[in-house]
C-alpha cells in the first residue's frame, strides 16, 4: 500500500510497537472464553475488516452488515442440518494494513475453530488474507474485485463481478453519455486501482472508446489540483477515477473549481457509499459509478436495505450489501455440508447453485461458482447519484431508473 | 505549456503554505526544546475538528474559527510542556521520542474512538469557488489559507526578532546553558514555544477545513511533509522550514504534472537527498534561527 511507503521510518516503529502491545491485548480479549453452551453447536465465521485506519469508514459498515446478516440467519433458525446451530461471528480488525492483515488472519485461524472467513473489502488486503486462508485450508468468500483473487486459489470464492467486468461496464456507460467518448483514467496505484484500470485499458479499443490519459497516483494526496490540471490538459470529456473516498472528494471538488466539464465515473470503492454524498453534496448529483451490488436491485435487497437503514440511518452500500448475500451463501453451504469442517464447507461452496432468496442477491440474480471460484453469472451494475440516492441505471435488466445525462 | 507550468507552480505554492504552518511548528519545537514532536500532525487534526464542530454546531466559518483553535491549542501546548515534556528533558533521547509517539498514538486512537473514522467536511460558500485569471485558476479557499499562513509566519518572525520573549527563545535555542546563565527561564520559554507551535498546527487545521476532509488519521498526511521540510530547511530554522515547505509543494506539484501522478513524493524525497548530499545541514546551512 502506498500508505506504508508514505510513512517515515519512525512510523514503522510505531506500527511494530502497536502490533506488539495492542495486538497482545486484543489477542487476550478475543481468545477469552469459548462460546460453548452445551446446546446446539455454533459455527464460527471469521470476519476480517479494517475497522481502524484509512479504510475504517467502509470496514465499520461491513461489520455492521455482517452482524445483521448473521442475525438474520440465526433468527430464521440457524443451520438446520446442524441442529439449528447459530452463526458466531468473530470479528478481527486488519487496520487497513497488509502486514497486520497477514498476522491477524493467521491469528484468527489458529486461535479459533473457523468454518469459513469473509473479508476484507480492500483487494490489497483480501489478496493477503486469501493466501493465508489457502494455506490453512479455510474457505474465504469475498466481494473484493481484483482478478488476481481467482488465480491459483482453491479456497477463495468471489460471488460478484470482477475488476475486468467493472471496466467493461464503465466503458459502455461512457458511450451512453457521449458518441465519441474521450476518457481520462486516473487510478490509485495499489491492487484495486491498477487491476481495475488495466482492465479499462485492455477493453477500451474493443468497446470503441478512446483513452486520452492513463495515470496512476498515490492514494492519500494532500491536493488534487495537479492531477485535475493534467486531466484538463488531456482534453478528455469523461473522467474515470478509480479512487478511495478521500481522494475522490478532493477530485470532484477540484473539477468543479477548475470549471472542467467532464462526465465523472467514480467506479466503485469510496464512490458508492452514503458518506460520499454527505461530503460532496449537490456536486455528486449525476455522477456515475459501478458496483457489484446495489440496494434497489431486487425485493430482497430492498428488504435488507430497509432493516440496515433502520439500524444505521444509512442505505446499505455495495460492499456491505454483498456481504449479507455472502453470509447467506455460507449458510446455504453449511446447510448442505451438514458439518462445521472448513474443508467440507469449501466442497459445499464449490457446488453452490442458487437463483432465489437472500443468497442470490447479486446483479443477475444467480450464483454458481466456477473452478476458479468466480461466480459464472457475476456482473456489475451501473449506478448514478440521483437526489441523494444511488440508483441502478445500467444494464437495462438491472436498471431501476433512467441514466441522467448531465 | 507555459500555462500548465504556471498552474502547477500556483497549486504547489498554495499547498506549500499549509505544509509551512505544520513544519514551522515542528522546527520551532526542535530548535528551542530540542525534541522531535511526532504528534504535530495530530494537533492539526484537533484544529480541524475544532473548526468542524464550530462550523456544524454554531455555524462559524472555519477560517474565523482560527481565533478559537489557535488559543485552545496554545493552552494544550503549554500544558503538554509543563506536565509531560518537562519531565523527560535532560534524559537521553529515547524517553522523549517515546513520549511524543505515545501522545500521537493516544490522540489518534482517542479520536477514532470518540469521533469515528468518518470523513467530515465543511462546505462553505467559497469551498468550490475559484478566481479565473486568463487560463489559470486559483481556488479561493486555498488562497485564503495561503495568505493567512504567510501572515502568521510573518508575525512569528517578528515576534522572534523584536520581543524579549522571542529573543529569549532564540537564545535558548542557540545555547540553553548560557541562556540560563543570562537569567532566561527555560521552562517558561519552552512552554511558550510549545504553545506557539501547537497554535500554528491548530491554524493549519482551521485553514484546511474548508477544502480538506477531517478524519482521525489526517495528521499523518501532512506531518511527513513537515518533517521533510524541517530537515530540508535546516533543523530549527523557521525561515528555512517556510522556504523548504513552499519548495516542496512546488516540487510535488511539478512532479505530478510532468513526471507522473504517483511521483510527487519521489520528487520531494529526491530533492531532499540531493540537498542533503550537497548541503548536509539543509538549505540554510548551519544557521539556526
Amino acid at each position: 500500500m502506498k500508505r506504508s511507503v508514505r510513512r517515515s521510518l519512525p512510523k514503522q516503529n510505531r506500527r511494530e510497537f502497536l502490533i506488539k502491545t495492542g495486538g497482545a491485548l486484543a489477542a487476550a480479549a478475543i481468545a477469552s472464553p469459548p462460546i460453548m453452551t452445551g446446546a446446539a453447536e455454533t459455527v464460527n465465521i471469521g470476519a476480517l475488516y479494517p475497522t481502524t485506519g484509512s479504510m475504517a469508514q467502509i470496514g465499520v459498515g461491513c461489520v455492521a452488515a455482517a452482524k445483521l446478516a448473521a442475525e438474520m440467519v440465526n433468527d430464521a433458525g440457524g443451520i438446520k442440518s446442524l441442529g439449528g446451530a447459530k452463526l458466531n461471528l468473530i470479528v478481527s480488525d486488519v487496520q487497513s494494513d497488509t502486514t497486520v492483515t497477514r498476522t491477524e488472519t493467521d491469528r484468527l485461524i489458529s486461535g479459533n475453530k473457523l468454518s469459513a472467513i469473509h473479508g476484507c473489502f480492500a483487494s490489497a488486503l483480501t489478496l493477503i488474507a486469501s493466501e493465508v486462508a489457502e494455506r490453512a485450508k479455510v474457505p474465504i468468500i469475498t466481494g473484493s474485485s481484483s482478478d488476481q483473487l481467482n488465480k491459483g486459489r482453491t479456497y477463495t470464492f468471489t460471488p460478484f463481478a470482477r475488476a475486468s467486468q467493472f471496466a467493461k461496464a464503465q466503458l459502455q456507460m461512457s458511450k451512453l453519455v457521449s458518441d465519441t467518448p474521450k476518457v481520462a483514467v486516473i487510478f490509485e496505484n495499489t491492487a484495486f486501482g491498477t487491476s481495475t484500470s488495466n482492465g479499462l485499458k485492455e477493453l477500451a479499443p474493443a468497446e470503441g472508446v478512446e483513452i486520452v490519459m492513463f495515470e496512476p497516483y498515490s492514494a492519500g494526496f494532500t491536493d488534487a489540483s495537479p492531477l485535475v490540471n493534467k486531466v484538463k490538459a488531456s482534453g478528455a470529456n469523461a473522467l474515470f477515477s478509480v479512487s478511495y473516498l478521500n481522494d475522490l472528494i478532493l477530485i470532484v471538488r477540484t473539477v468543479k473549481q477548475v470549471g472542467l466539464n467532464v462526465a465523472i465515473n467514480g467506479g466503485s470503492g469510496g464512490f458508492v457509499i452514503p458518506d460520499f454524498y454527505k461530503n460532496v453534496g449537490k456536486l455528486a448529483e449525476g455522477l456515475q459509478g459501478v458496483a457489484h451490488w446495489n440496494h434497489d436491485m431486487s425485493d430482497e435487497a430492498q428488504k435488507v436495505n430497509a432493516e440496515y437503514k433502520k439500524r444505521t440511518g444509512e442505505f446499505l452500500f455495495e460492499y456491505a450489501g454483498g456481504l449479507v448475500a455472502q453470509t447467506f451463501m455460507l449458510a446455504d453451504a453449511l446447510e448442505r455440508a451438514a458439518s462445521t469442517d472448513p474443508q467440507k464447507v469449501r466442497e459445499a461452496l464449490s457446488t453452490l447453485d442458487v437463483s432465489k432468496g437472500y443468497a442470490a442477491m447479486a446483479p443477475g440474480g444467480k450464483v454458481k461458482f466456477g473452478p476458479d471460484g468466480k461466480n459464472v453469472y457475476g456482473r456489475p451494475v451501473g449506478v448514478q447519484w440521483q437526489n441523494g440516492d444511488l440508483a441502478s441505471v445500467f444494464p437495462k435488466e438491472d436498471a431501476r431508473a433512467p441514466l441522467l445525462k448531465t | 505549456m507555459l500555462e500548465i507550468l504556471a498552474q502547477a507552480v500556483i497549486n504547489g505554492l498554495l499547498i506549500g503554505g499549509i505544509y509551512a504552518l505544520v513544519s514551522i511548528g515542528v522546527t520551532l519545537i526542535f530548535g528551542v526544546v530540542k525534541i522531535v514532536n511526532f504528534a504535530q500532525g495530530e494537533f492539526v487534526m484537533i484544529g480541524m475538528y475544532i473548526s468542524f464542530f464550530l462550523a456544524t454546531q454554531l455555524g462559524v466559518d472555519p477560517i474565523v474559527s482560527l481565533v478559537v483553535s489557535m488559543p485552545v491549542l496554545f493552552v494544550i501546548g503549554v500544558l503538554i510542556q509543563h506536565f509531560l515534556i518537562r519531565r523527560v528533558l535532560g534524559l537521553n533521547d529515547l524517553p522523549q521520542i517515546f513520549l511524543t509517539f505515545a501522545l500521537s498514538l493516544l490522540i489518534v486512537n482517542l479520536a477514532l474512538m470518540l469521533l469515528t473514522a468518518n470523513y467530515r467536511t465543511v462546505h462553505t460558500w467559497y469551498s468550490d469557488e475559484a478566481f479565473h485569471v486568463g487560463g489559470l485558476y486559483i481556488p479561493v479557499a486555498k488562497l485564503i489559507a495561503f495568505v493567512l499562513a504567510m501572515i502568521l509566519s510573518g508575525i512569528l518572525w517578528i515576534f522572534l526578532h523584536t520581543t524579549d520573549l522571542g529573543k529569549a527563545m532564540r537564545a535558548a535555542s542557540q545555547n540553553r546553558d548560557v541562556a540560563q546563565l543570562m537569567g532566561i527561564n527555560p521552562n517558561r520559554v519552552f512552554a511558550v514555544a510549545l504553545g506557539i507551535a501547537l497554535a500554528l498546527a491548530g491554524a493549519a487545521g482551521s485553514l484546511l477545513m474548508p477544502f480538506y476532509p477531517a478524519y482521525p488519521l489526517v495528521g499523518q498526511v501532512f506531518v511527513l511533509m513537515a518533517f521533510v521540510a524541517v530537515v530540508l530547511g535546516t533543523l530549527g530554522n523557521v525561515i528555512g522550514a517556510l522556504v523548504a515547505s513552499l519548495l516542496m509543494g512546488v516540487a510535488e506539484s511539478l512532479g505530478i504534472q510532468f513526471i507522473g501522478a504517483d511521483s510527487g513524493l519521489i520528487v520531494v524525497f529526491a530533492l531532499l537527498l540531493f540537498t542533503l548530499a550537497v548541503r548536509p545541514s539543509g538549505l540554510a546551512g548551519g544557521r539556526r534561527r
